[in-house]
């Protein structure tokens, strides 16, 4: 068995690698989580890494003309073509080297996209790229709200969260249907390597990253990623409300190694839903009787997923 | 300053900085397992060879230990050095042949057969004494140490028993290259080199957070009492 890592930390932290890629003088919110998950991700990938990024928070605050936020190479694509993009350079790659132009080194290829362009827009190049099966890297930052055009509901707002486009109401409890399952029809494919991973839980994130490098094939790893902005939450606590979004179940973590599933943090016993719902604003209209609704709901999806980590473990 | 030539490239570095350092920064790439940026070199993975010609005196060495001198040729990936690198691979492979990375490293320079028969018993350590150094220099508890020598030798708390200054933190497992160490948690019991550890629940939530034995040795060294460290970070 491997090891749990999210509890590692009082001096673990000292031991990650130093060098930045994602570099200061960006234009993220105050208390952003999103650009904390892409500073750890570059960490883990290091310096031989291409980057193909839909439009979206990140890339807007990271390439304002004529300033750059990264020091490694990065194409800015639209929402729809990141992880085409993604695979077309891979493939470019492939060819270069087999034809002696380039240096005969392992890059890695890494396509980054927000939830809209992941689950919405994105999603059709994103299932064709994993299933021709190019060894690469897709991250979806999903921070649940087209959060850089003003908070419009994408298919991974939770049910009942408040935005722009579903405004809660008389007749309207806000978002009135449930998240999408990305990381599900992520496995569907067939894919080597699947995870879940919060940039609260650091050295867990870090080492599904490094797996995420090593597997023979596309690897999906969604990220939860907290914005304050769209959230309506303090900015001081963007890392506590993602250990508090893992903690309640929300947003386990996990990951699926070729079909099996294992939870990487046992998030039992579950801490009730409402500590994470309270203090956000997207979710202050909610009833007593909606939050039981999703608090059922999130204990049946986490009952689920647990018995999809036991069987697994036992096949082993 | 020093100038010299990597694979042709001519470079400045700091008279005496390690040849691995130097390339890496130049972005020339060197897989290397034992060399960590804040232990820096200790030249015991061998993995990390590149070819020098020093005034024409032609050798293979171990970069991470090599100083840059005043006009070297260094290559990182002539015929030589591939051949060493291979060796090299070959003989991790023989040693640890259930390790993840070195199956993919090996797999990445071309190694496909091994020559030697493989050990069963040294599960994935590759004795590149990272955890050790560590647990040494930036734990500062030197729980973990070598013993034995030659085919025995080994890392490992002290005589093989539960080590009695182990504060179970985790660094050695996230340090070591190849994945060696096991940290399990089960019903409050954080088990890590043979000695388990009762963890200490939060008085709020609950719920385990870090162990106890850590938490007194956190407070004794940085004067913090142990009810305030006892709240786990979530409800602090």
């Amino acid at each position: 068995m491997t090891t749990l890592l999210p509890n590692v930390r009082t001096f673990a932290a000292n031991v990650i690698p130093k060098e930045e890629f994602a570099v200061p003088g960006h234009r993220a919110c105050t208390g952003c989580a999103e650009i904390l998950a892409v500073r750890l991700a570059l960490k883990g990938f290091g310096r031989d890494t291409i980057i193909s990024m839909a439009t979206g928070c990140m890339e807007i605050v990271s390439s304002p003309l004529p300033t750059t936020d990264w020091t490694l190479p990065w194409i800015h694509v639209a929402f729809e073509n990141c992880a085409a993009v993604a695979s077309g350079v891979e493939s470019a790659l492939k060819i270069l080297r087999k034809k002696g132009k380039i240096p005969d080194k392992d890059v890695h290829v890494v396509a980054i996209a927000g939830d809209g362009g992941t689950m919405d827009i994105g999603l059709q190049s994103l299932s064709g790229a994993l299933e021709r099966y190019h060894k690469f890297t897709y991250i979806c930052l999903d921070n649940e709200a087209y959060m850089n055009t003003g908070i419009q509901r994408s298919s991974g707002t939770p049910f009942g969260a408040m935005t722009t486009t579903s405004p809660p109401g008389k007749n309207s409890i806000g978002q009135s249907t449930w998240k999408k399952d990305m990381p599900k029809i992520a496995v569907a494919h067939n894919i080597p390597y699947v995870a879940t991973a919060c940039p609260s839980y650091p050295f867990d994130f870090l080492e599904k990253i490094r797996k995420a490098k090593m597997v023979d094939g596309p690897s999906y790893i969604h990220v939860l990623s907290v914005c304050p902005t769209g959230w309506r939450t303090p900015t001081d606590l963007s890392i506590r409300y993602g250990r508090l979004a893992v903690q309640t179940g929300v947003f386990p973590l996990y990951e699926v190694e070729d079909g099996k599933y294992r939870l990487t943090y046992n998030a039992e016993p579950l801490r009730p839903i409402t500590e994470y719902l309270k203090g956000q604003g997207r979710f202050r209209h909610l009833t007593p009787d909606s939050i039981a609704t999703i608090q059922k709901r999130i204990t049946t999806d986490w009952e689920a997923l647990k018995a999809l980590s036991d069987s697994s473990a036992k096949a082993i | 300053m020093v100038q010299l030539s990597i694979n042709g490239k001519k470079v400045t570095a700091e008279e005496g900085e390690a040849l691995l350092k130097v390339a890496r920064r130049e972005g020339f790439v060197i897989p290397t397992l034992c060399y960590h940026e804040l232990l820096g070199s200790s030249g015991r993975c061998r993995l990390c060879v590149v070819e020098v010609n020093d005034a024409g005196k032609k050798r293979v060495v171990a970069s991470c230990l090599y100083p840059a001198k005043e006009n070297i040729e260094v290559f990182t990936d002539s015929d030589e050095v591939r051949l060493v690198r291979r060796t090299v691979l070959e003989l991790l492979l023989a040693r640890n042949p259930s390790a993840e990375l070195i199956q993919h490293l090996a797999k990445q320079h071309g190694v496909t057969e091994v020559r030697y028969t493989p050990d069963q018993d040294k599960g994935k350590c590759i004795l590149c004494n990272l955890c050790v150094r560590c647990c040494k220099d930036i734990v500062g508890v030197s729980a973990l140490g070598m013993s034995g020598k030659g085919p025995m030798k080994k890392v490992g708390p002290p005589f093989d028993e539960p080590s009695e200054t182990c504060i179970g933190c985790g660094a050695c497992v996230v340090i070591c290259p190849t994945g060696h160490i096991a940290m399990e948690e089960e019903k409050g019991v954080r088990t890590v080199w043979q000695k388990k550890f009762e963890l200490a629940a939060c008085p709020k939530c609950k719920r385990y957070h870090l162990p106890l034995f850590q938490l007194e040795w956190i407070s004794k060294t940085r004067n913090i009492p142990v009810e305030e460290l006892m709240v786990c970070e979530d409800c602090r």
